[in-house]
């Protein structure tokens, strides 16, 4: 195997570097596109705030197999129901899937020779970004998750998705959720990793009519990753795609996801970002009402301390004829430090004249009418502080359905907001 | 207990308090009357130590201290209580351990012994029956997607927690219907007992049918333009408050 390098010289190594055999015409087209592309720059308009300078000066080989106990990630209420990949490359020793439903497909994808025709073809209609490109022509393994007609699963399914890095490695999950018409899954998509490594996931969901899948995305990488993931949704008509996008790690994170809604469908696309010393969290969304009467939903949360950045660009897509359209978007953060900074930017493209969009963005400090209650209460200034800081974050945090992924994460912004000695986990 | 003499506060520049004279006694219901804007939730504030009004002038003695000397959580610790008009939400922080946290707060600060969980939920029981609170409202996160009763209604519980020397509620009875203000103004009155006091801020008479004051003020323009036993609040219901201000500028309201 010949080493593939990520850096300035990024593209002409990938090209030349190994293919894996499977997907041959997906990886075709992606490399066709690479070529002759590089890592884009500050001055291009979409990474106008996210300088990846510190990326290109690296380079990342292809993540060899590993092994990794993963009881501590072990989460009760999917000990039968999960898929574990380790550096890429599916783990089944450490997967269990003796409790997925009868008629539920939940495998990995390089068993699942029958997702071959469906991987690639959830399309948001533009040229695909570098990085998903990348792992289209890169991708080593991922799971595939088919749930048939009207079933609904109770059981949520469960995406751990680790890296062990001794040396710099690059890895490229891959994800195809697809609900046939009427069905419902919940879905609790991991990642979690050691070392300096480069992370690309794509996560492709195609939701049929009436279906309803609900989507925690959990990022909590090591703080030397690069986190670069897409996620794509085409939401059928009166189909449901709930998600919640959780980041707590990495060096450096970019989330793109994008969700296209049909005739009376709802989309929700909810963020939360914790973030503190020199780390970077940018996500640019796209809700894309192509159809009549959807409803969406973005709340966005950032609390951002240290000399720590956060970036969100949030783009609601109203198509003509898409009468009806019902689209909520809000933008909150919170500022710790004099030296952190965030930039948010809501950017609405509205071509039908019946809808009804709103949007909103606040980049504060918390409000002294709330640090007031709490201390006339009794709590001294810091105290109050770490409990409010907490609760901005709690906000997002509590509508996560599974009880025990909910605690796990209370848990770790209570420690993150020095409000672990309080005591007060709702 | 409380001692104001000629306090006057303002608001980024604006006097808002203009010399207030007030005296509470240990085991005395005093009630703030006032049509809207006239400062009397100010004074509340004020004592309670909001950040956003400055004193300018005059002095406060809580149980003989100079309550200015001490920051708002000190003052909590120490025995003064503010029921908010307003309540605030804080979402992911269960009510249950909220209250914990406030009394075991107050327990430090007096010497006396924490409680566990344990202990505190036994505890905890006892002080819902009182403000007829339903037992889901302590595993909810605090205030969140509460109405403005229910807010109020933990206004009470927290007092009814931390069992202050001195309340003061501001605007109890706005949000409340007649069956609630009925259960908390008798909660309240429960809570009184002869080494404590109370100062009810009220825009309506209502509310002092079931909490009754010992005194009324009217407080308008940052000033008590009269003050007088409890008939006071019953003729301000018959007659509202234009009177005592016609009263007070013509130079006879005293």
């Amino acid at each position: 195997m010949t080493s593939m390098v990520v850096g300035s010289n990024l593209l002409v190594d990938l090209v030349r570097g190994p293919r894996p055999a499977e997907w041959a015409s997906l990886r075709e087209a992606a490399e066709g596109r690479l070529e002759g592309r590089d890592l884009p720059t500050t001055k291009d308009e979409a990474w106008k705030y996210t300088d990846l300078k510190a990326l290109s000066a690296r380079a990342f080989s292809p993540a060899p197999r590993a092994t990794v106990d993963i009881s501590a990630y072990l989460l009760p209420e999917m000990v039968g129901t999960r898929q574990v990949f380790v550096n890429g490359h599916h783990a089944p020793h450490a997967s269990c899937a003796s409790a997925v439903p009868a008629g539920v497909r939940f495998l990995p994808l390089s068993t699942a020779s029958e997702a071959c025709h469906a991987l690639g073809t959830v399309k948001n209609g533009e040229v695909p970004e570098l990085f998903e490109d990348l792992n289209s022509a890169r991708f080593e393994d991922g799971a595939v998750i088919l749930v048939p007609k009207n079933l609904k699963v109770t059981l949520p399914l469960h995406l751990l998705f680790l890296t062990r890095a001794d040396a710099p490695v690059a890895v490229f999950p891959r994800v195809l959720v697809v609900l046939e018409p009427g069905a419902e899954l919940e879905l609790v998509e991991e990642h979690h990793g050691e070392g300096t490594y480069l992370s690309c996931p794509v996560v492709e969901v195609r939701i049929g009519e009436g279906a309803i899948l609900r989507h925690e995305r959990v990022q909590r990488e090591s703080p030397e990753a690069f986190h670069l993931g897409t996620l794509k949704a085409e939401v059928g008509r009166h189909g449901q795609y709930h998600s919640r996008t959780l980041s707590f790690g990495a060096r450096f994170s970019r989330q793109h996801p994008w969700v296209r809604l049909a005739e009376g469908a709802e989309g929700t696309l909810d963020g939360l970002a914790l973030l503190d010393g020199q780390q970077v969290a940018d996500t640019h969304s796209f809700m894309h009402h192509a159809e009549p009467n959807a409803v969406s939903h973005q709340l966005h949360k950032c609390i951002v301390d240290g000399k720590a950045r956060a970036i969100f660009n949030g783009q609601v897509r109203v198509a003509p004829g898409a009468q009806g359209t019902d689209a909520k978007q809000q933008s909150r953060n919170l500022l710790l430090s004099e030296t952190a900074r965030v930039d948010t930017k809501p950017q609405l493209e509205i071509y039908a004249d019946d809808v009804k969009c709103s949007h909103g963005a606040a980049v504060g400090q918390l409000d002294p009418e709330e640090l007031f209650y709490l201390e006339s209460r009794g709590l001294n200034a810091d105290d109050a502080r770490n409990l409010l800081t907490y609760g901005f974050a709690a906000d997002v945090l509590q509508r996560v359905p599974v009880a025990s992924v909910r605690r796990s994460l209370r848990q770790l912004v209570m420690a993150r907001t020095q409000a672990a000695s309080l005591g007060v986990l709702a | 207990m409380l001692s104001i003499k000629n306090l006057t506060a303002s608001i980024n520049g604006t006097l808002v308090l203009k010399g207030i004279d007030l005296e509470i006694k240990a085991g005395e219901i005093h009630a703030i009357m006032g049509p809207n804007g006239s400062g009397k939730s100010t004074l509340g504030k004020v004592l309670a130590g909001h950040p956003a009004y400055e004193v300018t002038g005059g002095e406060v003695l809580f149980e003989g201290r100079d309550l200015f000397s001490l920051a708002a959580d000190e003052r909590a610790r120490a025995g003064l209580f503010m029921g908010f008009q307003h309540p605030i939400e804080v979402p992911g922080v269960s009510n249950a351990s909220f209250l914990r946290l406030a009394y075991n707060k107050k327990a430090e600060a007096e010497g006396r012994d924490e409680l566990d969980p344990l202990e505190f939920d036994d505890f905890i029981h006892e002080k819902i029956k009182l403000v007829a609170m339903r037992e889901e409202f302590l595993d909810r996160s605090l205030n969140e997607g509460f109405s403005g009763g229910e807010k109020k209604r933990n206004e009470i519980l927290q007092m009814a927690v931390l069992e202050p020397k001195l309340a003061i509620l501001d605007e109890l009875d706005s949000g409340l219907d007649i069956d609630a203000l009925r259960v908390l103004g008798d909660a309240v009155n429960r809570l009184q007992r002869a080494d404590r006091a109370l100062l009810i801020i009220t825009h309506f008479p209502r509310i002092l049918e079931t909490i009754q004051p010992h005194h009324v003020h009217v407080l308008s323009g940052g000033r008590i333009l009269k003050s007088a036993g409890k008939e006071l609040a019953l003729e301000l219901e018959e007659r509202g408050y234009d009177w005592v201000l016609e009263a007070s500028a013509a130079g006879g309201a005293r």
